[in-house]
């Protein structure tokens, strides 16, 4: 017998999943991912660098800044180029602002229903139209810096190879520190109230995230050594399924934000870190739906360090100056943190600045054999147990718990 | 008081940005949630009961054979529908790809390709009738909030009918392709973005699609080949959002 979930909601792209059921016992879950293929990688072969980032940005509306960014840098890698502090902070800023729009729209629209029992974050409002209210506050927030960093609010065209289009002004920041420090109340609630909820779906043994907090030169694990992801990372295709799958030698792993404090405590700021300290013990264990209260403490972090980057910035002044790009042949990755986990571009451009390869690897892709181990395992556990109903129900909570993003996911890979 | 207009919100494949963007309405989503009631909107709500719309706002390319199905339920169920953004109304980005369908598949999933469905990524307005189409990539989410309001009160929504240096021109922006010699399409693509990539200094890429019209894309092919760029680079940056052969 198979039990068809209808197609997920509440989650950004088309996906829906499988239990397949063999003499009263779960025997296998399906992840199908259905969003249709849309061949990023082909669309960028052929194309002169300085086009590619724009044309990336489209791949996803919520981390549209990610895919620049990090699109950006593996152009830079590929032909040598490295910006000063400046540039560097101001694309930490918008990466913040998406952390933090994306964070607010997944905790407060998409899973805080699930906790009060409402079909959504509209019907939620008519009794919790305040927590509804302070949700919309911090996304509104992060995408003003999205607006001011990356051009737009989604798919901006501002982050370029070398610098910028334009540069954040001075009332602009000196806007964000006010603002993030005025926000940070809301924030901390957002913690305790995501430190309520009680874990479900599998508990992960391998995570990986990049070297430094938001991008980084390499990827990190739970085992010694940086690594390049085709050292240990390995995709294949399914049968059933637009996305591919990846493993960390062999297993399942995860990525996102659990994964980037567990891996990364020592590089948060000093609230977040208290908080994260607080709640260790919880987060230890590694249950994927942390991955809430880890994108909780998260919105801590990202108000703090956007407060800390727009303070340095006042203080030395912008110069607004881009570092002169000149192609040369070469191979770049681009490692970014997306809001849900490690986002790899990786091209080899020829001396004329054509993209001769390109491999787009997305935190959901990462994601997918862990997402499906968390289904099995949560289907085990309930089914004959739980009403049919309700164990669908925590099951649609189970894939919601890693803000899992179809349409980034079905166009990965090599060529 | 009035009955609320039914209003569904069908997403085939695309970034999810065009529904993202009613959500980022904010407080004007409220006010537009005085006159409808949103009864089918997979990204926001698990909700999912009404089988007629007034209005169906339908985003992204038909991809896959459930595009198409879920494309001809909205059409069917739906009194007025709305091509939303521009994969919907062009294609953009994911319908320039210029290789047959089975190449494709085969190139980014390895020799056996992929056993599943899929079919070359195409504008929504290919496949049914479409009573108002709205580009951009994204579109500019005050122009869906006005042409919602248009059709609740009763008014036919106008189309805009002109290019981005309108808006351009309007907002004193330096002009990118005469000043600084940028490849800017905005003297041939369809207005209604405020300028955007021209406000950060950079030229238009023509995510909106191209003007009809009165325009003139031999004159823009000749500016930029004279400003030095070579044939297939124009060629690309024309048909990267709307397919269109200059």
């Amino acid at each position: 017998m198979i039990i068809e979930l209808r197609e997920f909601t509440r989650v950004e792209g088309n996906g829906k999943a499988e239990i397949v059921i063999e003499n009263g016992e779960v025997k296998d879950v399906r992840l199908k991912i259905i969003e249709g293929p849309r061949f990023f990688e082909l669309l960028t072969l052929g194309r002169h660098y300085y086009d590619v980032p724009d044309l990336e940005a489209r791949i996803c509306a919520i981390c549209y800044l990610s895919h620049s960014v990090a699109s950006v840098l593996g152009i830079e890698r590929a032909f040598g180029v490295e910006v000063p502090e400046e540039i560097a902070l101001i694309r930490e800023l918008g990466l913040i602002g998406e952390l933090l729009e994306s964070h607010a729209l997944h905790l407060y629209l998409l899973v805080a229903p699930d906790v009060f029992g409402y079909p959504d974050a509209i019907r939620m409002a008519t009794k919790h139209g305040e927590l509804v209210k302070e949700g919309l506050a911090l996304k509104a927030f992060g995408n003003r810096i999205r607006v001011m960093v990356g051009g737009r609010e989604i798919h901006g065209i501002n982050v370029k190879p070398g610098g910028f289009g334009r540069y954040p002004t001075v009332e602009e920041l000196e806007r964000v520190e006010k603002e993030s420090e005025a926000l940070l109340r809301l924030a901390r609630r957002a913690v305790r109230l995501f430190a309520q909820l009680d874990p479900y779906g599998a508990q992960a043994r391998h995570f990986v995230a990049t070297d430094g907090y938001l991008w980084g030169e390499k990827l990190v694990s739970d085992e010694e050594g940086a690594f390049h992801y085709t050292e240990r990372i390995e995709e294949r295709s399914l049968v059933y399924s637009f996305a591919k799958q990846s493993r960390y030698k062999g297993e399942t792993f995860f990525v996102g934000a659990l994964p980037r404090l567990l891996l990364k405590s020592e590089m948060l700021t000093p609230a977040a870190k208290r908080l994260f300290e607080e709640h260790r013990e919880k987060l230890e264990t590694g249950y994927v739906s942390y991955n809430n209260l880890a994108q909780a403490i998260e919105l801590v972090y990202s108000l703090e360090r956007a407060n800390e980057i727009a303070k340095t910035l006042l203080d030395r002044g912008i110069e607004g100056e881009n570092i002169p790009v000149e192609p040369r042949e070469g191979e770049g990755i681009g490692y970014v943190e997306a809001p849900r986990g490690v986002l790899i571009h990786h091209y080899r451009i020829d001396a004329s600045g054509k993209i001769t390869y390109s491999n787009i690897i997305t935190p959901t892709a990462l994601n997918h054999a862990m997402m499906e181990a968390s289904l099995l395992e949560e289907a085990r556990k309930l089914y004959g147990e739980a009403e049919e109903q309700a164990m669908i129900g925590r099951l649609e909570e189970t894939v919601r718990a890693f803000d899992p993003c179809i349409s980034c996911s079905v166009h990965l890979v090599k060529l | 008081m009035m009955d609320k207009l039914r209003l569904g919100v069908f997403e085939l494949t695309d970034c999810g940005g065009c529904a993202l963007n009613i959500l980022f309405l904010y407080e004007k989503l409220f006010d537009l949630l005085e006159f409808y009631e949103i009864t089918e909107f997979h990204m926001a709500t698990s909700l999912s009961e009404e089988n007629h719309y007034d209005v169906a706002l339908v985003t992204g390319t038909v991809s896959t054979q459930r595009d198409l199905n879920l494309l001809k339920e909205a059409r069917n169920h739906s009194e007025y529908l709305i091509a939303l953004g521009t994969c919907a109304t062009h294609g953009s980005v994911q319908g320039s790809v210029e290789l047959p369908i089975r190449e494709k598949l085969k190139a980014v999933y390895g020799d056996d390709g992929n056993p599943m469905r899929a079919l070359d990524s195409k504008p929504v307005v290919e496949y049914v009738a479409v009573d108002f189409a709205l580009p951009g990539c994204p579109y500019d989410k005050n122009e869906v909030y006005q042409v919602l309001m248009d059709i609740a009160k009763g008014i036919e929504p106008v189309r805009k009918d002109y290019p981005v240096c309108v808006e351009c021109k309007l907002n004193e922006y330096e002009c990118v392709l005469v000043k600084k010699g940028l490849p800017c399409l905005g003297p041939i693509t369809y207005g209604g973005c405020n300028a955007a990539c021209i406000r950060s200094g950079l030229g238009c890429i023509g995510c909106r699609g191209p003007l009809p019209g009165e325009v003139n894309p031999a004159s823009e092919y000749e500016i930029l080949k004279d400003l030095g760029y070579d044939d297939e680079y124009i060629i690309r940056k024309f048909k990267t959002f709307a397919r269109w052969e200059p």
